[in-house]
């Protein structure tokens, strides 16, 4: 049964169209990526799902029906644009918004202590949140998102700003939350984060679902549409290559799907001012399949509005 | 209700919290008070102006001796209650010119030879006073008083103009028209109520506003709809706001005990029974007025900045009879005072301006407030209709014209 099921969904403002057909499921015990370039209409859709949008066409259920204000108190989110009362003390802060999910306050209060000790904000509790650095205030953000322990958890972009140090702890406790049956539907661009973390992707491009399903299995589906080859020259414009990247002396080329590694390697084979000295077909990262199928999206959507 | 609630109770922790408003709630009124009374005090004291009639009463303290020189031999003797010590005769300018250099008096009188003819009366000073002359109508009024050998023939010489008593047909206050204090109050509630009612709906913008630039409201938007939040808003900064009212009306009310205690020569001034029940309603309307209106424009501008380029139309109405003061002061009563006591957005300053000075109809009272409840209750539902999520989140910026396809849209 599915914590999450977004069918269709269509939304507008305006003129504009911002969510044109997105459709995708998120299971408990799941981190869901929820994938897509600047403006694909990510925010738009998650807030939808959260009844901060009411959507214009498709249905959405959330704990199987329509979500409401009990369903919304099981929901916790961390927008993209963080929100915290920046000239208000740190505890007071996150008291408030424990409470308004339905703990009592002397709750909010017992179990905050915890969380700051764990995350190093302890001794900054009676800090306004404007003297905090960038990276207490998104550890901050995650304390009000997890503190009324949520079934539900929405979280956009949760490592930015963030060191190493603290990526690794915040990632840890997302896997944590995983690991207690929670349903996490994870927003960003890092696609490593996403390859790491993530079981299953939707990715939306242009207010339309593009790709959706397992990570591995996609991965599998657009292997042989990536090359990593060796050699002398420049292999930066090769025809029928979405995107070449070098990378630790070796070159990462994306190829569209309309063309295969053997129609490459003999056009590369050709050309007199290349010496290929490596030349092998690699499994895609996700960045590779992000690239081509944006890319290819926005072609033929030129194409269909031509 | 119980997230309502919390946003009340949020609104009047973080508002009390913040400096600026103590500031605003006590600092300011406490330099009007002492603009006020202190200019006064000092006005007072620097001013040495005798009360002829009343030092021949008693009721005034006797002023310093006045030293004078007679060319014209006119002073012969004093009025009988003038103390012997009053004035000081000298009997040629330059023994006056010496004890003037001595620093025995700061100017003497020089009565010319010619004074009935000419009337003129020369004074000779120390140093140049332009702004505080030495009171010449004691001097004045001796002269007359040797001149006629009666002391009512010289009050009268000296002030010929009749003393009028108005009585006005309509309603009266019980008031001294001419006491100073019947100008003074009326204006000192006009200013108190554009201050207050723009100071605290201002507190509406700035909450609205400051949750769009902090991002908080997607946050809040998770656990409450957008009509909740203004609600609570709403409510919680009228509790604020009420503590706001009490302050300043409460240390007006004082200002003016004391000003009347420190100036016993001003008889009292009373205000109207039920002042304070009226000012408590045209002020907890006005204020959901204008605290409405100011939602309404924090809700669709991206930031305080931009919003505030619109307070100043917004409290226009407000603004009007501070504007036209002068018609209160002249005719509190009049055609225009009451026209626009009577119209909701100007009614919170323009009649609690006419009640302070007494003598409004009842019924214009009650019209005036049901007009400014059902104005109210229009102004709310209409500014809740912006606030709705995508305003709330929205980054664009406020136009006229995005005000009015906001207003357009269906609720």
């Amino acid at each position: 049964m599915s914590t999450v099921s977004v069918s269709s969904v269509r939304k507008n403002f305006g003129r504009v169209t911002a969510v044109k057909d997105v459709s995708f499921e998120v299971f408990p015990g799941e981190i869901f990526g929820l994938l897509g370039p600047n403006g694909a209409g990510k925010t738009t859709t998650i807030r939808m799902m959260l009844d901060i949008f009411e959507p214009d066409g498709g249905e959405i259920s959330v704990f199987n029906g329509r979500i409401d204000e009990a369903k919304k108190k099981r929901i916790g989110y961390m927008p993209e644009e963080r929100g915290l009362y920046k000239d208000l003390q740190l505890e007071q802060t996150l008291v408030f918004l424990g409470t308004l999910k339905g703990l009592a306050e002397n709750d909010a209060k017992a179990r905050l202590e915890g969380w700051l000790k764990r995350l190093d904000l302890y001794d900054h509790r009676q800090k306004k949140i404007q003297e905090l650095s960038k990276g207490m205030q998104q550890k901050a953000q995650l304390i009000a998102t997890l503190l009324h322990e949520p079934d539900l958890i929405v979280v956009d972009e949760p490592f930015s700003g963030l060191d190493p140090v603290n990526t690794r702890l915040v990632k840890d406790i997302i896997e944590e939350q995983r690991e207690a049956g929670k349903t996490i539907i994870m927003s960003t661009h890092q696609m490593y984060q996403v390859e790491a973390l993530c079981n299953r992707i939707v990715l939306i491009s242009n207010g339309r679902t593009v790709l959706y399903g397992e990570v591995s299995q996609i991965k599998r589906e657009f292997s042989g549409n990536a090359i990593v080859l060796e050699g002398q020259g420049d292999f930066s414009n090769v025809p029928g290559v979405l995107e070449a990247r070098r990378q630790n002396g070796a070159w990462h080329l994306a190829l569209n799907s309309s063309v295969n590694p053997q129609q490459v390697f003999r056009h590369l084979a050709q050309q007199d001012g290349l010496q290929i000295e490596r030349f092998e077909i690699a499994e895609p990262s996700l960045d590779d399949i992000f690239v081509r199928v944006v890319q290819e999206g926005k072609e033929a959507e030129e194409v269909r509005y031509a | 209700m119980h997230k309502i609630f919390l946003v009340i109770k949020h609104e009047i922790i973080t508002t009390l919290q913040r400096r600026s408003f103590w500031i605003m709630t006590f600092l300011f009124p406490a330099i009007i008070i002492f603009f006020n009374l202190g200019t006064q005090v000092i006005a007072n004291s620097s001013f040495n102006q005798e009360d002829v009639q009343g030092i021949l009463a008693g009721t005034s303290a006797t002023p310093e001796t006045i030293a004078y020189v007679d060319e014209a031999g006119i002073i012969n003797h004093l009025p009988p209650s003038m103390s012997a010590t009053t004035l000081q005769r000298f009997a040629s300018e330059d023994k006056a010119r010496a004890a003037l250099e001595a620093g025995d008096y700061e100017y003497f009188f020089l009565i010319p030879a010619d004074y009935v003819a000419s009337g003129n009366l020369i004074v000779i000073t120390k140093d140049f006073r332009p702004l505080n002359t030495p009171n010449e109508n004691l001097l004045s009024f001796v002269l007359a008083y040797n001149l006629t050998d009666d002391e009512q023939t010289a009050v009268a010489l000296l002030d010929p103009t009749p003393n009028i008593q108005q009585q006005a047909l309509a309603p009266q206050t019980g008031n001294d028209q001419n006491n100073s204090l019947t100008f003074f109050v009326p204006f000192a509630t006009m200013f108190i109520f554009f201050f207050l009612i723009s100071m605290s709906s201002g507190f509406m913008l700035q909450s609205v506003t400051r949750e769009k630039e902090n991002r908080t409201v997607e946050i809040l938007l998770l656990s409450l709809r957008p009509r909740e939040l203004m609600l609570g808003k709403v409510l919680g900064l009228s509790v604020v706001a009420l503590l706001q009212m009490v302050v300043w009306m409460g240390g007006s009310l004082l200002a003016l005990n004391r000003s009347q205690a420190a100036f016993s020569s001003v008889s009292s001034y009373t205000l109207p029974p039920g002042f304070v029940i009226w000012a408590f309603l045209f002020f907890a309307l006005g204020y959901l007025l204008y605290a409405s209106l100011m939602g309404a424009i924090g809700a669709l501008a991206p930031n305080a900045r931009e919003g505030g380029q619109f307070t100043f139309f917004v409290l226009l109405p407000l603004l009007i009879p501070l504007w036209l003061n002068i018609t209160f002061v002249e005719a509190p009563h009049g055609t225009l005072a009451t026209a626009l006591s009577l119209f909701p957005l100007t009614a919170p300053t323009a009649m609690m301006t006419r009640l302070a000075t007494g003598g409004v109809p009842t019924w214009q009272i009650l019209v005036s407030l049901g007009g400014l409840a059902i104005t109210t209750y229009i102004f709310v539902v209409v500014a809740a209709r912006f606030f709705r999520a995508d305003t709330l989140l929205s980054g664009s910026s406020l136009k006229a014209r995005r005000f009015l396809t906001e207003l357009r849209r269906p609720a």
